[in-house]
């Protein structure tokens, strides 16, 4: 069985994908690793080409979008090890379409679309879980610490959503930010953050969100179960709800 | 009295209506604007209750002139009174909105001193937030009977839903416990609603710049337990309603007591259960392709406590099985008790790559220790072939009570279309 290497990086992947498709007879026969370096490493390294990886990614999703999707989202939880599965996912794709994902007795289809999917949902909730606070200058600011790559997605959802404010997203975990001003996006990455000050009536949209989220919660139906398969405890730390509880 | 202070009253008095959908509507945001619909709902946050929080769910007001007897406002029921500002509201809105807590706002209100005048203070509520803020959030308005036509539409034309609320499941109900609301100033806005949507859409095929009108549709609400209707009679008036009004969703609220009056049933806690079974009822008359009569009849109207309904109708139906997992249509697998909307479709996606086998079906998601009473695997059955109904009913009531009964019914909507 051929065995091939990559960089490590997400051009090198889909570079070395679209490489194997190209050249390989059978791509679903053969594995891709992240070339480690090591002395004996076996395997043909393939270089790195951002637009061959780019141009994979918009054939597919002209051939067949929804498995597109799922590689983009796959992608987003930049998973190690598995990358034998979505070469092999990929080819799959090429060949069958969108109805690739019906395949799911397939280990490489189950795995990957089983990733993609959790990365899905976080991307989906974060959507409603994100919380902005007002800060003195007028912009607002979110942070949050999600478990996947999401700020790129989550980014464009709300540059559609919260487009007449200034605005910024901070990935605490993973030090990168993005900012919505004047119709444009920026990311970036932040080293030392220091939280900056609020404006005035900050705590009091809080405390009023705050008494609202009591109130609206019946008192004969308590079912703390039920709220925390919801909304997981890890997202409640930038909850302004569940501050001070 | 201050925002803070109202809103706890108007927040507390709207919590036990139940809507709490923001899916089915997409629009754009206004490019000056603030906010968009999106088209698959989303949660902010979830109550203690576990229920999902997307909407800013409010009453402009509890002040209310009638004196319905299962509601906290009524008029004879001694508690603080409050109303919001139009003001007021669109501030609380437009804050909450821009920190990204709420997919929009929910306005339903009690009766101010006319109909009339409650329902002009909530249109223009929503007015000032589509047209002076610029507002492109989700605006569902309640709308109050007995108010002009004219006001319905123009609530139409600013909401991305409007409803009218049931109430109860029939007019002698009505007559008795809500006296001052009548059964036509209730059905009379709902056609009307019905109207308008398809006039709209019409309109809307011709012309794409024709106005919207309530684009995510009409939904309405009963009360179950606080009047003496079975299920089979309530099955039979969503089903109307779903057939002849066009409309979207109903939903059904347990009656929580909160106010004493003789004219009330005293329950011990309320009918969670029962509640829960007409919501899966209800899903088989939208998705699953069931009438209310398949359901339910005048000789067994209650919806059975130990099995969901579609169990219940496979247990009652045992011609009908086994089904061959590798052959039936869409519809048929529909049927089988264990198999979604979900893992019918994706059933039929694996079939066209090969044969689904065993371990197959629990990939795609199939509840096995349900299903397998009622199916064959290319002619493989999982159980003996021809069980009684009886049996089978005893070992899937062992096999499952268990979970049952710690697993509180949940309300949480499901997102129709969210990574299907
Ligand atoms: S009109 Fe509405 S708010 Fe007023 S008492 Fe009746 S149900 Fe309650």
């Amino acid at each position: 069985m051929n065995q091939y290497l990559y960089d490590g990086t997400a051009d090198g992947l889909l570079s070395a994908i679209a490489w194997i498709l190209e050249e390989e007879p059978d791509p679903e026969k053969v594995m891709l690793r992240e070339r480690m370096d090591t002395l004996f490493e076996e395997g043909f390294t393939i270089g790195t080409d951002a637009t061959l990886a780019e141009s994979l990614f918009f054939r597919l999703k002209q051939f067949a979008p929804d498995a597109a999707h799922t590689l983009y989202s796959f992608m987003l939880a930049e998973k190690e090890g598995m990358e034998t599965s979505l070469l092999h996912y990929v080819s799959l794709a090429f060949k069958h379409g969108d109805q690739v994902k019906g395949y799911l007795t397939h280990p490489a289809v189950r795995d990957i679309v089983y990733i993609a999917k959790k990365a899905g949902r976080e991307l989906h909730r974060m959507k409603g879980l994100l919380r902005f606070e007002k800060l003195r200058d007028g912009a607002y600011l979110a942070k949050m610490a999600p478990d996947y790559n999401i700020i790129h997605p989550l980014a464009d959802y709300f540059s559609r959503r919260l487009r007449a404010q200034h605005w910024f997203i901070y990935d605490v975990k993973r030090r990168t930010a993005v900012r919505w001003n004047n119709g444009s996006l920026q990311f970036g990455t932040i080293e030392q953050f220091t939280t900056p000050a609020f404006s005035e009536d900050e705590k009091k949209v809080q405390a009023l969100w705050q008494a609202f989220f009591k109130t609206i919660a019946i008192p004969e139906r308590k079912n703390p179960r039920l709220q925390k398969s919801n909304m997981p405890m890890k997202y409640w730390k930038y909850l302004v709800e569940k501050q001070g509880e | 009295m201050d925002t803070f202070a109202k809103l706890q009253i108007l927040s507390g008095a709207a919590r036990y209506d139940v809507s709490c959908a923001s899916s089915g509507s997409k629009r754009e945001a206004p490019s000056c604007g603030t906010g968009n619909t999106s088209s698959s709902g989303i949660c902010h946050s979830w109550a203690d209750d576990g229920r999902c929080i997307s909407l800013l769910k409010i009453l402009l007001s509890n002040d209310c002139i009638y004196d319905c007897a299962y509601c906290v406002n009524r008029s004879t029921n001694p508690m603080e009174r409050a109303s919001f500002t139009a003001r007021e509201v669109i501030e609380i809105t437009l804050d909450f909105y821009r920190r990204n807590y709420i997919e929009g706002l929910f306005l339903s209100s009690a009766v101010m001193q006319s109909p009339d005048y409650t329902m002009e203070s909530m249109v223009r509520v929503a007015e000032a937030l589509r047209t002076e803020e610029q507002f492109g959030g989700y605006i569902h308005l309640k709308i109050i009977p007995g108010c002009s036509s004219e006001l319905v539409r123009k609530a139409g034309l600013y909401a991305d839903r409007i409803s009218v609320n049931i109430e109860l499941p029939s007019q002698a109900s009505l007559q008795r416990l809500a006296p001052q609301k009548h059964k036509n100033a209730i059905l009379e806005p709902m056609a009307l609603i019905g109207r308008e949507i398809s006039t709209s859409l019409v309109e809307r095929k011709v012309s794409r710049r024709a106005p919207q009108f309530a684009p995510a549709g009409q939904s309405t609400q009963m009360i179950i337990g606080a009047s003496p209707e079975n299920d089979f009679q309530i099955l039979r008036l969503s089903q109307g309603l779903y057939k002849k009004m066009n409309l979207k969703r109903v939903y059904y609220s347990a009656y929580v007591p909160v106010t004493a009056d003789n004219r009330l049933p005293v329950l011990a806690s309320p009918p969670l259960l029962r509640e829960h079974r007409l919501y899966q009822a209800d899903w088989l008359l939208r998705f699953y392709g069931f009438s209310a009569e398949e359901i339910l009849s005048e000789d067994a109207p209650h919806l059975d406590e130990s099995f969901d309904p579609k169990t219940a109708w496979a247990l009652r139906h045992p011609e009908f099985f086994p089904v061959e997992i590798n052959r039936a249509d869409f519809a048929t697998l529909l049927r089988v008790p264990g198999i979604g909307v979900l893992s019918a479709k994706r059933i039929i996606a694996a079939r066209r790559f090969s044969l689904i086998t065993y371990e197959g079906m629990k990939k795609i998601g199939v509840v096995l220790k349900r299903a397998k009473y009622f199916i064959t695997c290319s002619g493989r059955s999982f159980e003996k072939p021809d069980q009684p109904p009886a049996l089978i009913r005893q070992q899937l009531l062992l096999s499952e009570n268990r979970e049952a009964l710690v697993s509180a019914p949940s309300k949480q909507l499901v997102l129709p279309g969210f990574f299907a």
